[in-house]
């Protein structure tokens, strides 16, 4: 992460939302969203359905055009289609991206050609060790379980090294097992200095991780906290009297 | 290689691969260009035609529904598990993604011509006449332009409701000048006329290829940016 370890030396956040705006015609699924994020920090975006979690998260990828405001990756204005940002930015949903006639190998290779990566004959296999999946290298996606598929898409989300990474509802549709792979993968990186910004609606996978929190309501954040101030009943309280609109 | 075209060199081979190994849509098309070939064999008398008069319309509309039929799929299988999006937010730019998906339609359209001539031959006994590398290049550059603009417009049909429905409304109009050029060109040399009879047909076809590529390449940005 040269870029990210740069902006963070020069003291520049490495990941910044500037008074996010995004309107759907009448409706404004995000509201003036700001927030300052250094090389590793790890914020975790809670929200009720419909809350523009999901909007948030496709602003900061650069997927969506913002109606006012700016996202900026390292000091720089992100705009829809800077390829330079896009390629310190990964993204893992609660869809994986993948192609269920490929196999898991040929999605990644097909992703890391996407980002313009040469290594690939000793990349990918990498990856898939990393996520334990090696033994699936050559089996379709459509042949995996969900738990599995959700593996292999975090793999495609880290294959070409973001500095960033963009968490929307990873834990969708896992069961325990997967959800704890799948919270160890993303614990790995946090250590590795990643930045990351998780939306999510689970309150304890979201706490464990972060070192921020917001709750995001009707589009804006109407609360937001350090880790170290919060425990998880506060959260949980806190939750409630926003979604409740008593925060 | 620039990594730009190694990009879109990048889509194409997974297109073309994920239809080897569906072939949902090169199957439908052919399917659909024989069906045609068959229908048309069965409904006109023959006695009283002559066929081969006929032969450059019969096949250019072949071409044509068989082609809509395939590429009002192009991007349905970028839907699945939201694939879409991973394209889009990766390091391809938005007009390598449409470039891309041009020459995998090409490609498609191209193999459903051959079936197309050959169903024609088989049932009618067209003539396709004297100067086969002419004719590819007439086809090439009209199935170029057929695509370039279908392609474009299975982007916008593919966010509507009406999807597919939608495809035929919009594109069939802008189509014109591909039918009419098309057929002129490719009538004559079936009939083994002058390459001088066919260049100004060429060079609308060609004129209107660039164009169609063109715009293709600017607007397809602002069909998918949301």
């Amino acid at each position: 992460m040269p870029a990210a370890a740069a902006a963070s030396r020069a003291g520049l956040p490495v990941l910044e939302a500037a008074s996010l705006v995004r309107d759907y015609g009448p409706v404004r699924a995000v509201d003036h969203v700001s927030f300052r994020l250094a090389a590793g920090e790890f914020l975790s975006v809670f929200g009720p359905n419909g809350a523009g979690k999901t909007s948030l998260l496709r602003l900061l990828a650069g997927g969506l055009r913002p109606t006012a405001g700016e996202v900026r990756v390292s000091g720089i204005p992100l705009t829809v289609g800077d390829r330079a940002a896009r390629a310190r930015i990964g993204i893992l949903s609660h869809l994986s991206f993948l192609y269920g006639r490929l196999t898991a190998r040929e999605n990644l290779r097909f992703y890391g050609r996407l980002h313009g990566l040469d290594d690939l004959d000793s990349r990918v296999p990498d990856r898939l060790a990393d996520v334990g999946l090696e033994g699936y290298a050559d089996s379709p996606v459509d042949t995996l379980s969900r738990g599995t598929v959700q593996r292999l898409a975090v793999a495609r989300a880290l294959l070409h090294d973001p500095g960033i990474v963009l968490l929307d509802e990873p834990y969708t549709g896992l069961d325990a097992y997967a959800g704890a792979m799948l919270q160890e993968l993303l614990s790995a990186l946090k250590d590795g200095g990643r930045t990351v910004v998780m939306v999510t609606h689970n309150l304890g996978r979201g706490l464990e991780l972060a070192d921020r929190v917001a709750i995001q309501v009707r589009g804006s954040f109407v609360f937001e906290a350090e880790r170290a101030d919060l425990d998880a009943v506060g959260l949980e309280r806190s939750y409630r009297r926003a979604v409740e609109g008593r925060a | 290689m620039t990594v730009y075209l190694r990009q879109v060199a990048a889509i194409v081979r997974k297109d073309l691969l994920l239809e080897v190994r569906t072939g949902e849509r090169l199957a439908a098309m052919g399917a659909l260009t024989v069906l045609v070939a068959v229908l048309f064999h069965f409904a006109i008398d023959q006695g009283l035609v002559r066929m081969q008069l006929l032969a450059a319309g019969l096949i250019w509309m072949t071409i044509l529904f068989g082609g809509m039929l395939g590429m009002g799929r192009t991007f349905e299988m970028e839907r699945e598990q939201g694939a879409i999006q991973g394209l889009l937010t990766s390091p391809v730019p938005l007009d390598g993604i449409y470039l891309a998906k041009v020459v995998s339609n090409f490609v498609l359209v191209t193999l459903i011509e051959v079936v197309a001539l050959a169903a024609y031959w088989l049932f009618f006994g067209f003539n396709y006449g004297n100067d086969p590398l002419l004719l590819a290049g007439v086809l090439g550059v009209a199935t170029l332009g057929f695509v370039a603009v279908t392609t474009l417009f299975s982007a916008i049909s593919a966010q509507t409701n009406m999807g597919q429905t939608l495809l035929p409304i919009l594109i069939f109009p802008l189509l014109v000048p591909v039918v009419i050029f098309g057929v002129t060109a490719t009538g004559r040399i079936f009939a083994s006329r002058p390459v001088q009879e066919v260049e100004g047909s060429l060079y609308l076809l060609a004129a209107f290829t660039v164009v169609a590529l063109t715009a293709g390449t600017i607007l397809f940005r602002y069909v998918v940016e949301e």
